[in-house]
């Protein structure tokens, strides 16, 4: 059985404006790293974003670990969002507060209002981010402020922070568009490798299809909210990624 | 899926964090606490109770709606009153010209960067316009009822030292922020002071000198609504004596014209400003 | 100017391109100019006349002069309040630690005041735009357009004389301007990190706690500093309509014709002002 099930989901803004999202379907399996490819203004931030219900969409279904999120209350989407870790194209930290506090901030699904109000975590939890944060490589910067680091590191507390939720899926919101090219293949590889150490399924949206070939082994091309290609990484053929960006050639 | 297990081999040495590490931790609580001490001390030494604190609200709602209510609308209508009024209006635009012509050069002589000479004027520019900022309009208004009497003569020259101290700071404040690019440039070529001052500098604040001005216009406005009730003239004056003739809904009926005025001059001169930041633009 | 600028949209692009302007657009050219400059022209004399009609007004009109009886009667008033009244110093003590506590007092007390307000008044996370952000409007524009005198009479009928008005009226007035200088904060905030927080399954408590509360924090810490250092010449006038501190003091002194004493009164409040500039000063070095 699938991990993420999508069918017939369409997005649009406000009722009148345009459809972003054009009925689409898909799947991902437990094992999946799923790439989403496509122009921009393809769909793809979109799409990613409906998945934990970031943006509502206007149609469709979205069946999570077997439960329909669209027919989710406040109180359970939270208790859906917790299971679902997010990495962000511009990493979305709390800039004014250190890395560990931006890390456990990833707890907060789990932690009580009174208790975050005096940020106490529990001990497992600190000591769960003081792991994750020696397996991405930031032991030395614990204590610093977010807006102290450079950007792959930033990325990184962004990576360490989703892990922290212990998630069952991973959704990549376009990872390493802020990234320059050296330091975006070091961090796709990171995920990649967690991704396997912690068996969890990943949703990657990304602009990148040179990276998308290289760290995926399934790829979602869409163009302009529809789906042009849906297959494993060795099928997608010349012709394709031509149709995916037919747009841009023009 | 949910058997995942975070137990990744763990380092030699497990990595140790706490949020309160040990001298930090130590002064920031002292730091607290020292505030926490204060605070009650100023509740002991104030003689405050607390109950009352927290009675003050309803008790000023209750006491509003009993007293205040209704407001004796038709008093707004009287011809002194109205004529008050724009005699406040009349004051605060005086007071804001003139605080606003003095305030350029003391926040010329008072900006670090241009000032005349840093021994002499510009402490001088400073402390006339701290001066003026430290002592309230309304004691303003009291020490020049003293001296020249009872009148609107008085509500002018407290407003315009009000307004001295408003506008001089912020126009102080933007000068020293100015490029000083032009003002070395037009130095190099032999201008004297006041050159620079007028070439230099007020082409670079001009505009923001102009906003700062409506704003304090509209401060002063605020300021001239009570100087009356200390002898300055306009519509404080019709207050004071409502308030002491304890004519409650008379008070009301004033206070709501206040409000009113209040809320007009501040659209107003927020829309100026808006106008005037849309030429910056262009 | 401000002003000047009314007209200027009419003219259509004539001055483009700058440098030789040849035939027709060089009369618009100085048409144009000389409009502008007819149009600043009357624009000052119109203000003068405004200044002028409300110099006799207010001025000329309405001042006894004979009462203030000339150049020497101005100084001799004026040099009544050089003599310093340096008796008066033990008892000016006490009421500026009153007044600095209700400076203190009241800024504190206004912060928990503004906070509501500032969240009604926020348009990205009032609970309602239809209610709660009127309401939190509302509540800035009045608690900005009542002046502090008038609040402090207001409070004084209330609870009766002493410190508690004049920390009920500086907390009041202090709302406006921090519940608005908040909100605009709110307002202006970088939506991503309310984004992550709402992805991890944050609560709307823990969004606002740990998305909106760091970002805003030196912003909303820089203005509650400068509000206090405004509240402390605030907190000296409230004892004028019987609210305590150091306005008391000036009163009393002003009752009993003791100028030396006023003058005394007034260096006073000097002194505690420029002690909350340092302070404020090296406060809001340190925030930020």
């Amino acid at each position: 059985m699938p991990v993420l099930e999508v069918r017939d989901l369409r997005v649009r803004y406000n009722n009148t404006g345009p459809e972003i999202l054009r009925g689409l379907d898909f799947s991902v399996e437990a094992s999946d790293f799923c790439a989403v490819i496509g122009p921009s203004g393809a769909g793809k931030s979109t799409l990613i974003r409906c998945i934990n219900r970031l943006v509502e969409p206007s149609g469709g279904s979205i069946t999570l670990f077997g439960e329909d999120m669209l027919a989710l209350n406040a109180r359970d989407l939270r208790r859906m969002r917790r299971r679902i870790g997010m990495i962000f194209q511009e990493f979305n930290l709390v800039n004014r507060m250190s890395v560990m506090d931006n890390v456990l901030s990833g707890r907060l699904g789990y932690t009580g209002s009174l208790r975050s109000v005096f940020r106490l975590f529990p001990r497992e939890d600190v000591e769960k981010a003081l792991e994750l944060l020696a397996r991405v490589g930031l032991s030395d910067h614990v204590n610093k402020r977010a807006d102290a680091l450079s950007g792959g590191q930033r990325q990184r507390v962004g990576i360490a922070r989703a892990l922290m939720q212990q998630p069952d899926l991973l959704l990549l919101d376009e990872p390493t568009s802020a990234l320059d090219p050296k330091i975006s293949r070091d961090v796709m590889s990171l995920i990649r490798d967690l991704a396997r150490e912690f068996d969890v399924p990943v949703l990657c949206n990304i602009h990148d299809v040179q990276l998308a070939t290289e760290f995926c082994n399934r790829i979602i091309g869409l163009q302009d909210g529809i789906k042009k290609f849906d297959g494993p990484t060795e099928t997608m053929q010349k012709a394709n990624m031509e149709e995916i960006y037919a747009m841009e050639v023009l | 899926m949910s058997s995942q297990d975070m137990n990744t081999p763990r380092p030699a040495a497990p990595p140790q964090w706490t949020r309160f590490p040990f001298p930090e931790t130590l002064i920031r609580y002292s730091a607290l606490l020292g505030v926490l001490v204060f605070l009650a001390w100023s509740v002991h030494f104030l003689n405050l109770d607390l109950q009352r604190v927290l009675g003050a609200f309803p008790r000023l709602g209750a006491i509003l709606a009993d007293r205040y209510f209704p407001p004796e609308l038709g008093f707004i209508l009287d011809q002194r009153f109205l004529m008050s009024v724009l005699n406040t209006i009349q004051m605060s635009i005086l007071g804001g010209a003139f605080g606003v012509l003095l305030a350029i050069p003391l926040a010329w002589f008072a900006s670090h960067n241009v000032t005349l000479h840093r021994w002499i004027f510009y402490p001088f520019g400073r402390l006339s316009i701290m001066g003026c900022r430290a002592i309230h309009e309304t004691i303003w208004t009291i020490l020049f009822v003293t001296v020249i009497g009872f009148g609107m003569f008085a509500g002018v020259l407290a407003l315009t030292m009000f307004c001295i101290g408003f506008a001089g700071k912020l126009f102080s404040d933007e000068i020293e922020a100015i490029d000083m690019k032009p003002v070395e440039a037009l130095r190099s070529t032999g201008a004297g002071p006041l050159q620079v001052f007028v070439f230099g500098v007020l082409p670079q604040v001009k505009i923001a000198f102009v906003g700062i001005s409506i704003y304090t216009w509209d401060v002063a406005f605020r300021a001239a609504t009570v100087v009356g009730f200390f002898g300055g003239g306009g519509m404080g004056w019709y207050l004071q004596r409502a308030t002491y003739e304890l004519q409650s809904t008379r008070v009301a009926a004033i206070l709501l014209t206040i409000i009113a005025l209040v809320s007009i001059s501040e659209v107003v001169s927020g829309w100026l400003r808006q106008r005037l930041a849309g030429e910056r633009l262009a | 100017m401000a002003m000047t600028g009314t007209g200027k949209p009419s003219g259509g692009g004539a001055t483009a391109g700058g440098g030789i302007l040849s035939g027709e657009a060089a009369t618009t050219y100085f048409e144009r100019r000389r409009n502008d400059r007819m149009r600043k022209a009357l624009i000052w004399t119109g203000v003068a006349l405004v200044l002028l009609w409300c110099i006799q007004v207010t001025i000329i009109a309405d001042t006894d002069w004979e009462r203030i009886g000339g150049r020497f009667g101005v100084l001799g008033s004026i040099g009544r309040f050089l003599l310093l009244d340096f008796s008066l110093l033990p008892h000016l003590l006490v009421p500026a630690i009153e007044t600095m506590m209700i400076a203190t007092l009241g800024t504190i007390l206004g912060c928990f005041l503004a906070l509501p307000v500032a969240w009604f008044g926020a348009r990205n996370v009032t609970p309602s735009l239809y209610i709660f952000y009127p309401i939190g409007r509302f509540m800035m524009v009045l608690s900005r357009s009542v002046h502090e005198i008038i609040w402090a009479i207001l409070f004084v009928g209330a609870v009766g004389l002493g410190a508690l008005p004049g920390i009920l009226a500086v907390a009041v007035r202090s709302i406006g301007f921090i519940s608005k200088i908040t909100a605009e904060a709110i307002e202006n905030i970088d939506p991503k990190p309310v984004e992550a927080i709402r992805a991890v399954g944050g609560n709307q408590f823990q969004v606002m706690y740990y998305g909106i509360l760091p970002q805003i924090m030196p912003v909303v810490l820089g203005t509650i500093i400068f509000e206090w250092d405004i509240n402390i010449r605030r907190a000296a006038v409230m004892g004028l309509v019987g609210a305590g501190g150091l306005g008391l003091v000036f009163f009393r002194q002003m009752a009993m014709f003791n100028y030396g004493g006023v003058t005394m009164v007034l260096l006073a409040i000097l002194v505690l002002i420029i002690i909350g500039e340092i302070v404020s000063h090296y406060a809001r070095k340190a925030v930020t």
